[in-house]
């Protein structure tokens, strides 16, 4: 009896030391990655990384309240996502690490690995504080069935605003489709906008969209949608213009990368293609904005491991998870080295549509979707306003850039 | 008769209840203190400071509550709530007391429509936005229900002016033959629809009426900044979704009022030769004073507080067409994308406090108050 009790005790006590020497990690994310990240942890982290269970927290809040709410009260996870949009803010808090440190001693990542773009784009202060897992921007998605009904060539990348709009004219086919589906959106308008030469914000500090730039883009971009060639996806009835165009009830939509998979999903034999954004003029500039979310690491991650935290961060941003994501079609890497990925030289329209996306970002005129100190709800909020205002015709195109101009003026305190 | 002195087992006994009962009692005062005390406390001192949720905070005397007041969005957000406090009460209250009322009475089905009424209630609020949301989109159910008035009015004002006029010389005609028929007696109603219904269609088939099939109805109810008589159109929206919603129960409350009234005092009314409206109004009504004043009460506090309907909609509508107090105070914390400015949200919060608890008192001294008819 004496024996098996001590043979019990140290079996209990051997079991309570592999049982202390796992460290549970957290990394909370946007809800909707939850079946892709649930995939990649259990592929690539628990069980493979020794003493480490990463459990993933789907988060379906606001995320930046999230994040501002958990580093506030010391709740944060080990892992968060930060959305270049709003990374300067959250960086400000100075309640998440810079990553270099950890970086210097990897030998799985440096700065180097990354594309550099997106390496800058997380830094601040000379400190990377996120290490960027993918990107995207914008692109123009065409229905290729659509344009072939209606004898309209495809949109092309030698596209301008003036041969764009007459397509999509030529394209509209009321009520079995419209031309486009666009909403008045900041985050569409925007890089067409900087396109025509409005600046962020003037050289005094005040807010740009009283200028004539603004105002030639902002009248293109609803020329749309008041000409009836073009309809919300509200009017279509769905949630977004991307829904639209998968649903064939749009025969374009400007979205990103992350319209693949929605595509692959719900309409896999939808017969389509992707081109840059076209340009003011004949070889004339072109926007596009640079999307891009990074995992970083709060100062006191909760697990008290900070080097497990990046060795998971390491895991998640090495070439082989990357690999797996850009084929699975949900994201574009983030490694230099993966741009040669054969997946690019695939000929099926969702790499092909990778591809434009990814080669989109490198065009000149693609700038990071940021807001700095202004605040994107601050900046976008006023433009969405007074694009819904021009494409329901109730304001001029003067007006209502006028009077965003004011707005966000005023809640700059000028 | 003078009471006696108090015995030693005596003042032990009521010590041991007054024990007992602050026993009991602790839980609820314990999250009391933490959820209500401390947090008010907290808000109060942060409504004095320019704390952003990560700063040491600085003492910044009044300077929140003077930007409050300079911060157009905010004023906006004052009118609002107010405005909307106003009607959506008065309606809910006046429709669930007539629902009460109806649904009080000895009808077949009686449970079925207790039950149809009551399910706006129970769904989720943001269940029930989102749905709304649908329904009042450009092309949704509403616009096309108006759009379908808006084509066949001329038709449908025919149909009913022959059916009118049908039915007053039918009972015209069965009275002068001596049967004391009523004026909407429904065998003569069913007829005269039907009259007018046939004439109806065979005018239009002739050509002498016409529909305006062409016509669209395209309201944006949600993506708007018009304004009916000063009231956005997306704020007129989110009242006439949260009188559906509250109204039934509402209706609930005012039910069980209904049935503590005594049935003599109906009675009594009868024998004077009351009509139905002179007994709601000096039977019913008085009788329920009580009730009426949770209801307005409740409704009061629960609409001059509104959010969770202004933050949804407030992704389609342009913001100040939507902005409530309530809303404020989170857009002043999480909207803006910058550091949460907590100092002017909670500022922002205890005027809404204020506001709410005035409105309560002042709708106490001047409108319904919790004491009964009797007294």
């Amino acid at each position: 009896m004496r024996k098996f009790l001590v043979v019990f005790s140290l079996i209990a006590v051997a079991a309570l030391g592999v049982a202390q020497e796992t460290v549970t990690i957290r990394l909370a994310g946007y809800s909707g990655d939850t079946p892709l990240m649930q995939d990649v942890l259990s592929r690539f982290v628990n069980g493979v990384i020794p003493g480490v269970q990463v459990v993933w927290e789907p988060i379906t809040e606001d995320y930046l309240a999230f994040v501002l709410r958990t580093l506030s009260a010391g709740t944060a996870p080990d892992i968060i996502y930060v959305d270049l949009y709003w990374a300067k803010t959250v960086v400000e808090t100075g309640l998440i690490q810079p990553l270099d440190e950890f970086m210097a001693a990897s030998p799985v990542i440096s700065r180097e690995d990354l594309i550099p773009v997106l390496a800058d784009a997380f830094t601040f202060d000379g400190k990377l504080y996120a290490i960027s897992k993918d990107f995207n921007s914008l692109v123009i998605f065409y229905n290729k069935d659509m344009f072939d009904a209606m004898g309209v060539p495809y949109p092309d990348a030698g596209d301008t605003w003036a041969t764009f709009l007459d397509k999509i004219a030529r394209v509209s086919n009321p009520p079995e489709w419209y031309g486009a589906s666009i909403n008045p959106d900041a985050a569409r308008f925007l890089p067409f906008a900087f396109a025509a030469g409005m600046p962020f914000l003037k050289d005094d500090g005040t807010a740009p969209f009283d200028l004539p730039a603004a105002k030639i883009a902002a009248d293109w971009y609803t020329s749309f949608n008041r000409a009836g060639i073009a309809a919300t996806s509200a009017d279509i009835g769905v949630g977004w213009p991307g829904a639209a165009f998968i649903a064939e009830k749009a025969a374009v939509c400007i979205e990103g990368g992350w319209l693949i998979p929605p595509i692959r999903n719900e309409n896999p034999t939808l017969n389509f293609g992707a081109t840059f954004l076209p340009t003011v003029w004949q070889g004339g500039p072109r926007g596009n904005y640079l999307f891009t979310v990074g995992y970083g690491m709060p100062v006191n991650p909760p697990s008290g491991r900070p080097d497990l935290v990046f060795k998971v961060i390491e895991v998640l941003t090495s070439p082989e998870v990357q690999e797996y994501i850009l084929e699975s079609g949900h994201a574009i890497p983030s490694r230099k080295a993966l741009l040669d990925s054969p997946f690019f030289q695939q000929l099926d329209p969702f790499a092909l549509a990778t591809k434009t996306v990814f080669e989109a970002t490198g065009l000149p005129g693609t700038v990071p979707f940021t807001f700095g100190d202004v605040g994107g709800g601050n900046y976008m909020g006023v433009v969405n306003e007074a694009l819904t205002l021009i494409m329901q015709g109730e304001a001029t195109v003067d007006e209502a850039m006028d009077e965003a101009a004011t707005k966000l003026n005023e809640k700059l305190g000028l | 008769m003078i009471a006696p002195p108090p015995t030693l087992t005596s003042f032990m006994r009521k010590r041991g209840e007054w024990v007992s009962a602050f026993v009991f009692l602790l839980p609820l005062l314990f999250t009391l203190a933490i959820a209500f005390f401390y947090a008010f406390v907290r808000t109060v001192y942060f409504s004095f400071t320019d704390y952003n949720l990560f700063r040491v905070s600085q003492f910044v005397g009044l300077k929140n509550y003077l930007a409050l007041f300079r911060d157009s969005y905010f004023i906006l957000g004052l009118v609002h709530s107010l405005v909307y406090a106003a009607i959506v009460t008065a309606s809910q209250t006046f429709l669930a007391l007539l629902l009460a009322v109806v649904v009080n009475q000895k009808i077949r089905g009686l449970t079925f429509f207790r039950a149809a009424y009551y399910v706006p209630s129970i769904a989720s609020s943001v269940a029930i936005t989102t749905i709304f949301i649908w329904l009042v989109n450009r092309r949704g159910t509403v616009n096309w229900l108006l759009g379908l008035v808006v084509q066949y009015w001329p038709l449908m004002i025919t149909a009913f002016g022959i059916a009118a006029l049908v039915q007053v010389l039918q009972v015209l005609w069965e009275r002068r033959h001596g049967l004391p028929v009523k004026a909407l007696d429904p065998v003569l109603l069913a007829t005269s629809l039907l009259v007018g219904a046939v004439s109806t269609v065979i005018l239009g088939r002739v050509g002498l009426i016409r529909s305006n099939p062409e016509v669209e109805v395209l309201i944006p109810w949600l993506t708007t900044r018009q304004t009916f008589l000063g009231i956005p159109l997306p704020l007129l929206s989110i009242m006439m979704l949260n009188i559906w919603t509250t109204t039934p129960t509402m209706m609930i409350l005012f039910l069980a009022g209904l049935q503590d009234i005594p049935q003599e005092l109906y009675e009594v009314a009868d024998i004077d030769g009351a009509t139905p409206w002179q007994k709601l109004r000096y039977v019913t009504v008085p009788a329920l004073r009580p009730v009426m004043f949770l209801v307005i009460t409740l409704g009061l506090i629960g609409t001059i507080q509104m959010f969770d309907q202004a933050a949804i909609t407030a992704g389609i509508a342009p913001l100040e067409s939507v902005i409530t107090l309530a809303y404020y105070v989170f857009w002043a914390v999480f909207g803006t994308g910058t550091l949460p400015k907590v100092g002017m949200a909670s500022a922002a919060a205890l005027v809404l406090a204020m506001l709410t608890l005035i409105v309560v008192l002042l709708q106490r001294k001047v409108g319904f108050s919790e004491r009964g008819w009797y007294s």
